[in-house]
């Protein structure tokens, strides 16, 4: 059993004891293949290492195949992103396509980010998942995509700017009351003879 | 369709069948966009890239891809684990997004998205607040502003 140390280590751990449980019990594996795949480069278990981490810039050949090997790509597939003074170091250029492109039916070893354990990651990652940014292929063009939504959002905004600028209701009056214009309902003397009002023509 | 009909009326069914034809939108026109991809369907490489070499790098691919997978399903089944599987490719994605300062330098790009998040917004929006609020009290002092209370804006 490979106990990570990096991950137990707030517990307390006697230190000779681990040690000499690991010892023992890779002794006791028997097996060879056992014994060669503890040895193997491709373990990943205990990557906390400092050359199992992002580095600086591949320059030469030989860098470039190390950190392929590193981030578990074929030398070929490993492309470093571009050293433009941005803090990319030597870590790998994926291809920029959202997880929702991914298979849905394969068994993914995290389906909800259908990801493998130990694959790279994009640099976006984090962009690229299914809640978010997403490049699957879509239905409609583009060009068309755009061009309907913008041409009908903007057609709205200027049809309201012309509404807003020259605008053009029902005409109204003021409103006409029957009784004088209330004249006893607005506090008139109902002795006094109030003063004729017409609101109509005939 | 074949009717005789005079001129004018054969150029109409003309121009409809041209219309129509327009309309259609063909898989072979698929255009990609940076976010939108072209389907693996319409994808020429994969039916047409068939040589000894693609097939070599794919088992390549697979061959790494399956050892990881026997790495992790041999820790994920193994009865005596008590911990979490760390994932070594998650722990480097992390330290690179973390610890982008080693490898930086200033350049005219980066140097131009540090004064354009920076410095530019900083000063722009001293300016813009303290222009904005010297107008309005010059327009109390003189009563121009429509002070009329509102409870809706």
């Amino acid at each position: 059993m490979r106990t990570s140390q990096s991950v137990s280590q707030w517990q307390p751990v006697n230190m000779a004891g681990v040690v000499f449980r690991r010892w023992a019990q890779a002794i006791s594996k028997g097996n060879g293949s056992g014994i060669s795949g503890l040895s193997s480069g491709v373990r990943a278990a205990s990557g906390t290492s400092k050359d199992m981490m992002p580095g600086p810039y591949p320059k030469t050949p030989e860098e470039r195949a190390a950190a392929a090997k590193k981030y578990n790509m074929r030398v070929e597939d490993y492309e470093p992103l571009p050293d433009n003074g941005e803090g990319f170091g030597d870590y790998p250029k994926l291809p920029d396509r959202s997880q929702q492109e991914r298979d849905p039916w394969y068994k993914w070893d995290h389906p909800d980010l259908r990801r493998n354990w130990g694959e790279p990651m994009h640099w976006d990652f984090d962009m690229y998942i299914r809640n978010r940014v997403d490049t699957s292929p879509t239905v409609v063009p583009w060009a068309t995509m755009c061009k309907q939504l913008f041409g009908f959002l903007g057609f709205m905004l200027i049809m309201f700017c012309l509404g807003e600028k020259y605008q053009a209701y029902q005409a109204v009056g003021p409103k006409q009351y029957p009784y004088n214009n209330l004249y006893l309902e607005r506090g008139g003397d109902p002795n006094k003879e109030p003063e004729e009002v017409k609101n109509y023509e005939i | 369709m074949a009717t005789k009909q005079p001129f004018n009326a054969r150029l109409q069914e003309f121009t409809f069948v041209s219309r129509s034809a327009r309309h259609q939108t063909n898989m072979a026109d698929y255009k990609e966009a940076p976010l939108a991809s072209r389907p693996i369907t319409l994808d020429a490489n994969e039916y047409y890239n068939l040589s000894p070499d693609k097939r070599r790098a794919e088992a390549e691919r697979a061959a790494l891809r399956a050892n990881l997978k026997r790495q992790y399903l041999t820790q994920l089944n193994n009865p005596h684990r008590k911990e979490l599987i760390e994932d070594p490719a998650l722990t480097r994605w992390v330290y690179a997004r973390t610890n982008p300062y080693p490898h930086f330098r200033p350049t005219f790009k980066t140097s131009l998205m540090g004064i354009l998040s920076g410095i530019v917004p900083l000063f722009s929006l001293y300016f813009i607040f303290k222009l904005d609020r010297r107008r309005k009290e010059r327009m109390i002092q003189d009563g121009t502003l429509d002070r009329t209370l509102g409870l809706s804006s």
